[in-house]
């Protein structure tokens, strides 16, 4: 099962490679998600089924990052498969050749993030954590503007050098160790107790700068708004919705280690300080963004930050960090992909230049407005049921002062959201753009519509009813902290 | 042989107050071969412990890799975009090998107040390369030439690499072979993307890189 999820890929695109045919390729990957999602579902719920092969397997702390991670890539191949079509005319001159190298690097890129979450082995991690930056730096530069190329640039200067000192990081754990030589998580947690407690704390503060800088925590997420802004939307939303999730694992396994050494007290606070200042800075910057791809970026910053408090709080927290995980990454891919149909339709990124979405495609801007919802966490978005959880265990746990400094922020930010998407949607569209727009209205398809409507769908039922099977996948994934 | 190591790499650390003081930056491409070839010397020094394998593999990264191909490539790069000298950088060049060799001086003194204790690392390794790492960084920051923002993110990651030898254990042979092929596909695709700066912008200056920001909107 792992091993035909991991090689197909690398057999698809030395395939790729020699045909370089726009329809075959957009084929392969077609094949490819409904394969990931089709071996996903049965790694995960199938009882049975071999589950691990040497440095790879699903085991019960990833099995729910892998669902996410197939069911969102299913639905960015879906939109995908409309959106492609139009790349070309988006101003922008690309060989047919080199227009083929999109799809080989989104393989290459998903490739690399299932490799990341599967891996049993901290050393394999950070070889497809650093393969996830290279893959997707192309697809970042893709639509070879200037912006793009500083875009590009910053991202994969900024995320090699934390991923290189990330793997400082584990140099000091490998030393923290003593006489165990080796990576693997399930050796490394059965030995944690007896590990050096210096040089552990030391690993852990490289890894989480180094990881967290590819998760997005800020105060090194630099890279993050430039390249979700600037790269085509299915790329950001596979980028948000899914990369730092995949860096997002990596961070919790090596929490568990440092739990288990009973280290974890100073762990909790580097994490709470990090998620706090990701919220601050995002509340901060909201207000003012001037480009409405940005402000989704920043939204992400956001909600790793809380995913690294609800990390930080422990205890019950856990399930909510798990919920909001599942819940931001449908919501976002699916406001991600909307933003897409916007660009396409209004052919800027200007918020202050969008106006009347609802009156130019009615579809699209009620996605938009139910997308900003569900990222908000309106009732019953799932957002809703996490942050509720998170907030509830501060109580219980008497922090108050964070509590009320954490719903503070969020309502700002939620705030600086509600604000731009408002403008947006609402009122008459503006008279200089109604001609690009009704000459771009064919170029929205119905299959740049459908993912959107199917995850947000799944957002605010899932808030609701979370059916069994789901629930023991989650709560397993729980004891992975 | 350990002293001879030791010499190799207090030598190590020397090429790094070099990196600091000099504008070319073709001699700073071969400041990395020469980086390149001490590594391979101060690996020499562990070869007793290692196996076959290992040694290869060791020789191929430092010998091949580190000093004939991505030198190499630098070279080309150079070449094309007809960058000779990283000028202007923010802080002149005697003070940057002040504070280069304050660094290095404090990576000594740290690992041999903190580090005598523990049997696991050899302290000047340690020292010289946690410095070289430092310092490395330090120069990212006040250099305005992308290019040499490229080689001094090599030179950390001979820093890492010397940091790796001072653990007395050997990492899995898989992750180093990965490690090492994504530091190579990372420095090709700098590589590729200084080429594109230079035809879209005209130069190297790192401040062209600086459209996008939050509050001013860039399309």
């Amino acid at each position: 099962m792992i091993n035909t999820l991991l090689l197909f890929p690398v057999i698809a695109g030395i395939l790729m490679l020699i045909v370089r045919k726009r329809f075959f390729d957009n084929l392969i990957l077609n094949i490819y998600a409904i394969m990931h999602i089709v071996i996903s579902s049965i790694l995960v719920f199938g009882k049975d089924v071999q589950t691990s092969i040497p440095y790879f397997a699903a085991d019960n702390t990833n099995k729910i990052f892998l669902l996410v991670l197939s069911f969102v890539f299913l639905m960015v191949t879906i939109y995908n498969n409309g959106y492609s079509k139009n790349l070309p005319s988006f101003g922008v001159k690309i060989k047919n050749t080199k227009f083929c190298l999109y799809w080989f690097m989104t393989l290459a890129f998903v490739w690399a993030m299932t490799g990341t979450i599967l891996s049993t082995d901290l050393g394999i991690a950070w070889v497809l954590v650093e393969a996830t930056t290279l893959s997707s730096a192309y697809l970042i530069f893709f639509n070879r503007t200037k912006n793009a190329i500083e875009a590009a640039w910053k991202y994969v200067f900024i995320c090699s050098i934390g991923i290189a000192l990330a793997f400082v990081g584990i140099i000091f754990l490998n030393i923290s160790s003593g006489d165990i030589n080796s990576l693997n998580y399930a050796i490394l947690y059965q030995n944690a107790v007896n590990f050096d407690p210096f040089w552990l704390k030391l690993a852990f503060v490289f890894m989480v700068f180094g990881f967290g800088a590819k998760m997005g925590l800020a105060p090194v997420h630099f890279w993050l708004p430039d390249a979700h802004s600037e790269s085509p939307s299915p790329i950001s939303a596979l980028l948000s919705a899914t990369l730092l999730n995949s860096a997002f694992l990596v961070i919790v396994r090596v929490f568990k280690i440092v739990t288990i050494a009973q280290c974890d007290s100073y762990a909790r606070t580097i994490l709470f300080v990090m998620g706090f200042i990701s919220l601050f800075v995002t509340a901060v910057f909201v207000y003012h963004i001037k480009n409405y791809k940005r402000m989704l970026a920043y939204s992400s910053i956001e909600n790793m930050g809380i995913l690294a408090i609800g990390t930080a709080l422990g205890g019950f927290a856990y399930y909510a960090v798990i919920l909001h995980l599942i819940g931001h990454s449908l919501a976002k891919a699916s406001f991600f992909l909307t933003s897409g149909n916007i660009l396409e339709l209004f052919e800027t990124k200007r918020i202050k230049s969008v106006k009347g979405l609802l009156k130019a495609d009615k579809k699209t801007g009620w996605m938009w407005i139910a997308s900003f919802l569900a990222i908000c966490a309106f009732p019953t978005s799932l957002l809703f049921i996490s942050e509720f959880l998170m907030i509830k265990t501060m109580i219980a746990e008497k922090h108050y002062f964070l509590c009320t400094l954490f719903v503070l922020l969020l309502t700002i930010v939620l705030y600086g959201i509600g604000r731009v998407v408002v403008g947006m949607t609402f009122g008459e569209k503006s008279e200089d753009k109604a001609e690009t727009i009704n000459k771009n209205q064919s170029k929205v398809t119905i299959s740049m519509y459908i993912p959107q409507i199917i995850m947000l769908l799944l957002v605010f039922i899932l808030g609701v009813y979370i059916p069994d099977s789901l629930n023991n996948i989650i709560k397993l994934a729980v004891f992975g902290f | 042989m350990e002293n001879m190591a030791n010499g190799f790499i207090i030598l190590f650390g020397l090429t790094m107050l070099y990196l600091s003081t000099t504008s070319r930056i073709i001699s700073h491409v071969r400041l990395l071969i020469a980086q390149g070839v001490l590594l391979f010397l101060i690996s020499c020094g562990s070869f007793e412990h290692t196996t076959g394998l290992n040694i290869a593999f060791l020789a191929i990264e430092t010998l091949l890799v580190k000093s004939i191909i991505i030198p190499w490539f630098l070279f080309k790069v150079i070449k094309k975009t007809n960058s000779v000298r990283d000028v202007a950088p923010n802080i002149p060049h005697f003070y940057c090998l002040v504070i280069s060799s304050v660094i290095l001086l404090a990576g000594f003194l740290a690992s041999n107040y903190w580090i005598s204790s523990l049997k696991m690392i050899a302290p000047v390794y340690f020292g010289v390369s946690v410095a070289t790492i430092i310092i490395s960084l330090w120069l990212i920051t006040i250099k305005h030439n992308i290019l040499s923002n490229v080689i001094e993110f090599i030179t950390m990651e001979n820093g890492i690499f010397l940091l790796s030898l001072s653990v007395s254990k050997e990492m899995p042979m898989l992750v180093n072979l990965g490690v090492l092929l994504d530091v190579f596909i990372a420095v090709y695709i700098l590589g590729l993307f200084v080429n594109v700066i230079n035809k879209e912008f005209k130069d190297l200056e790192v401040s062209h890189l600086s459209d996008l920001k939050d509050y001013e909107y860039n399309d």
